[in-house]
């Protein structure tokens, strides 16, 4: 006969000790309730199959046996999540510099601006003409000028600074990725390790899933789940960032192996770093350059890059390089050019002799001086300005100097109003020069450049058009590209959090679930309980019989 | 079967909390400083703002300039009325002199007001507006015209010769511009304007005091002798009526024409001014209409927003307080 009172008793302790499982299971999922990453578990119970028996005509099962703990997680949704993470961290960071660079573009308040300057110099130049003589009218053309050049070196400088900031984001950027893989590699180890010979690693999981997540902040990647329980990362192009137990760091150098001769400058003098791979030693490099695949996707480094530009190592200028930050400087640049060449050549006049070589220039200060050839715009340089000699300030001899970036540098050509000259020659003859105090011809000439259209060069395009309106089109893209980097945000954060609410939905723990579930597990071990006197009864019934 | 978990609704109602907040602030910024727009990313097109921006700063540099060529020009008219005075009395002596029953005697009587016309007439073309000769070209911290004198006779008025500063620039005018393409002339060299004015009034009152003055048409070179009486004078007379055309010149073809430009030159300013001022408006009307908050919509959105926010401040409290430890 079978003994189903020991059934009894057997299927009650399954059943006790599975409910303890679940509970605390539970007691897990609510003591991680607010762990970052945590995904809520389960335990997958199952009858208990039956041992076979003699007879085997009546299976009435054999109890409640436990199964694995189950993390609930979806690949689907921790992977968007991961994007919209990536999305956030690139947008982030262009959000923020631009709304430093698009400060120095200002709409209101007193703070000066290239524009504003711009207008009160021109301005200062009409006024001097009513009276050229007129030292404070004079002093306001040096003092307005002066303004000028003050706003930009600081507009160009404060662009310049961004640039550079950038430059060193690339490389703490790049050591926190460095450090995440190689966390993520050493978790992989574990994982395959514990998985091979079957024991549960679940929290390694978990703790992997989180530094996945963090580095999806910093950098797009595509996951290959393998067989083994690790996971490969790679890069756009397949490079693999982790490949099993083994990370590859990223490195950043400006020396790059597959450069030859110097690099570019960037916009202040400096070097544009690169992200590599040395796959060579450290004494002998040989660098595998992954910074534009980098820069094309998404995460912090990548919107590092993105705004701060990459050059290319056969460039010459630091305007060569993209990025919005450089199209912005390449503008101030322009500005800056043609005040030291277009406008210096009308500041000097015409050549007053045309029969003898060399340029004699027909204007001249209030002493009855001619100005030199960067008499109203200057620039710092040691050397020779004028390379060439021909007395004409031209580009040809911006290049010469081998200066790339003259925005930082510029200044007045003069320092005292006296020196501003305002008139021409008022003798018509070729050779003899005449000058009068009272003469605004040339400041008159100056003037009249607020409407002349000059074709910017902003080395990658061509900008034609007024001072006013190559300012004006400065402001609109700033403004538009930080509209867009803010859009951008906004739109990435609102999807991270749709991306956090959906993940939340399957894998957070619902504290409402699991007090249900915990009253669940208590009710059925106290019938499991219940059970065991029941048995008890039967068995002391049997034995009371006897 | 969708589930909610705690830190689902916690995550999303901090978000709407904090987007509610952000709305807020946004507003309350708005509202404190006027505009809606002060950087170029709070508009679409902030080149536009830029560029009326700098339009008013231009129309607010050509007023200035407009105001300070208005007073300028004025003045000049001012001097040029005084001169054409001056020529009608000097006229007025010519034809009293030039009637041949006035002895010589009587005639340089009449020379005395005259001598006085002419360096009243030298001092307005010598005339200074805020320190610079007014008529002197580009050369202006230079008299236009200067004292010299006459061979003959050694002492007296009759003596004193004014000559045109022929220097460089003398002859050389202003202009300034007052909007970005129409300019105005500032000055008239003072040879073209008292030119044949002085040489009249110089001429006239040598003669009615006795002295030829040579040669006998054009700038007087500081040569002439005196007349002998009574040979010369009808010869006297014929040159104090010489005079009285010269005068008529002077009058006609330098002081009228000069006057009409004045006043074409100040309407036109006028016209400029009023312009520009419209254009002002227009353009500030346009940019108050980009750039600046309007008060009440904000007034009126910033209610809404704090509402918002309120709102989901009670609905965070009131379902984060909800749990089912209430009920078991």
């Amino acid at each position: 006969m079978t003994n189903f009172s020991s059934k009894i008793l057997g299927n009650s302790v399954s059943a006790m000790t599975a409910q303890q499982a679940l509970l605390a299971n539970s007691s897990n999922n609510i003591a991680n309730v607010n762990t970052p990453g945590y995904t809520r578990r389960e335990i997958a119970i199952q009858t208990r199959s039956d041992p076979a028996t003699l007879d085997g005509i009546l299976r009435i099962g054999s109890g409640v046996q436990l199964g694995e703990v189950q993390r609930l997680t979806n690949k689907f949704l921790e992977g968007s999540l991961r994007t919209a993470s990536s999305q956030q961290g690139a947008a982030l960071i262009k959000n923020d510099y631009l709304a430093r660079v698009e400060n120095v573009f200002n709409l209101s308040g007193p703070q000066m601006t290239v524009g504003t300057a711009m207008n009160d110099f021109f301005s200062s130049l009409n006024e001097v003409g009513v009276d050229p003589s007129n030292l404070d009218l004079r002093l306001n053309v040096l003092q307005r000028g002066q303004d000028l050049v003050t706003v930009i070196n600081n507009t160009f400088q404060e662009i310049a600074a961004a640039q550079d900031e950038l430059n060193y984001q690339v490389g703490q950027q790049v050591s926190i990725i460095n450090s995440l893989t190689q966390e993520i590699a050493g978790l992989n180890h574990i994982v395959a390790q514990r998985e091979a010979v079957g024991v549960s690693a679940i929290d390694e999981r978990d703790q992997r899933d989180v530094l996945l997540n963090k580095l999806s902040e910093k950098i797009s990647f595509d996951i290959l789940e393998t067989p083994n329980g690790a996971i490969n990362l790679y890069l756009e192009n397949g490079f693999p960032l982790v490949h099993q137990s083994t990370s590859r760091p990223l490195e950043v150098t400006t020396t790059p192996s597959f450069a030859s001769g110097d690099l570019p400058p960037s916009l202040s003098g400096g070097v544009l770093s690169y992200v590599v791979y040395n796959f060579g030693s450290e004494t002998a490099p040989s660098h595998l350059d992954l910074t534009s695949v980098i820069k094309n996707g998404e995460g912090a480094l990548g919107g590092v890059l993105e705004l701060r530009g990459t050059a290319d190592t056969s460039n010459t200028s630091a305007y060569e390089a993209d990025g919005d930050l450089v199209r912005m400087a390449a503008r101030i640049e322009a500005v800056t050019k043609t005040l030291l060449t277009s406008i210096n050549q009308v500041y000097r006049g015409n050549d007053e002799d045309t029969t003898t070589p060399g340029f004699e220039p027909s204007s001249a200060d209030l002493n009855g001086n001619p100005p030199d050839v960067f008499g109203l715009f200057d620039f710092d340089f040691s050397g020779v300005k004028d390379a060439d000699g021909d007395g004409i300030a031209t580009i040809a001899d911006l290049t010469a100097s081998g200066i790339d970036s003259f925005s930082s540098i510029l200044r007045m050509g003069f320092s005292t109003p006296d020196e501003f000259a305002a008139g021409r020659d008022v003798d018509s003859a070729d050779g003899s020069t005449a000058f009068v105090g009272g003469n605004g011809d040339n400041a008159v000439a100056l003037a009249d450049l607020r409407t002349q259209v000059f074709a910017f060069d902003l080395v990658q395009g061509t900008f034609t058009g007024t001072f006013d309106e190559l300012y004006n089109s400065s402001v609109s893209i700033i403004g538009s590209l930080k509209a867009a980097a803010q859009n951008e945000y906004q739109v990435a954060e609102a999807n991270l959090l749709s991306a956090q609410t959906k993940r939340d939905e399957f894998s957070s723990v619902s504290l409402d679930e699991e007090f249900a579930n915990v009253i669940k597990y208590q009710k059925a071990f106290q019938a499991s309980a219940r059970m065991i006197r029941t048995a008890s009864e039967i068995i002391d019934t049997i034995v009371s019989l006897i | 079967m969708i589930r909610v978990s705690e830190n689902q609704s916690v995550r999303s109602l901090v978000s709407q909390a904090l987007e509610n907040k952000r709305r807020l602030n946004d507003l309350s910024n708005q509202l404190t400083s006027g505009v809606k727009v002060s950087k170029p990313s709070d508009a679409v097109d902030a080149g536009a703002i830029s560029r009326y921006k700098q339009q008013i700063e231009k129309i607010d540099s050509y007023s200035s300039t407009i105001a300070q060529t208005m007073g300028f020009l004025q003045f000049q008219d001012n001097i040029v009325s005084q001169a054409t005075e001056l020529i009608v009395r000097a006229k007025e002596i010519a034809q009293q002199g030039a009637n041949e029953t006035l002895n010589e005697t009587s005639r340089a009587q009449l020379a005395e007001e005259v001598f006085q016309i002419r360096d009243q007439m030298a001092n307005l073309a010598n005339s200074t507006y805020q320190g610079r000769y007014v008529y002197g070209g580009t050369d202006d911290a230079d008299a236009p015209f200067d004292q010299n004198s006459y061979d003959e006779p050694t002492d007296g008025l009759a003596s004193v010769r004014w000559v045109f500063d022929g220097n460089p620039g003398k002859d050389g005018t202003k202009s300034v511009k007052v909007t970005d393409t129409i300019s105005v002339n500032l000055n008239t060299p003072a040879d073209e304007l008292f030119g044949t004015s002085m040489e009249a009034l110089e001429r006239l009152a040598r003669t009615l005091s006795g002295y030829t003055t040579l040669p006998a048409s054009g700038t007087p070179d500081g040569t002439g002798a005196a007349y002998t009486f009574p040979d010369d004078f009808h010869t006297q007379t014929e040159d104090i009526k010489a005079t009285i055309d010269l005068l008529n010149t002077a009058r006609d073809v330098d002081m009228i024409p000069e006057r009409v430009s004045l006043g074409g030159r100040l309407r036109r300013l006028e016209t400029g001014e009023a312009l520009l001022e419209l254009t002002k408006n227009s353009a500030r009307e346009v940019l108050s209409r980009m750039q600046d908050a309007d008060e009440t919509e904000v007034a009126a959105n910033l209610q809404q927003a704090q509402t918002a926010l309120q709102a989901s401040y009670s609905v965070t409290a009131k379902i984060l307080r909800l749990t089912i430890l209430d009920y078991v």
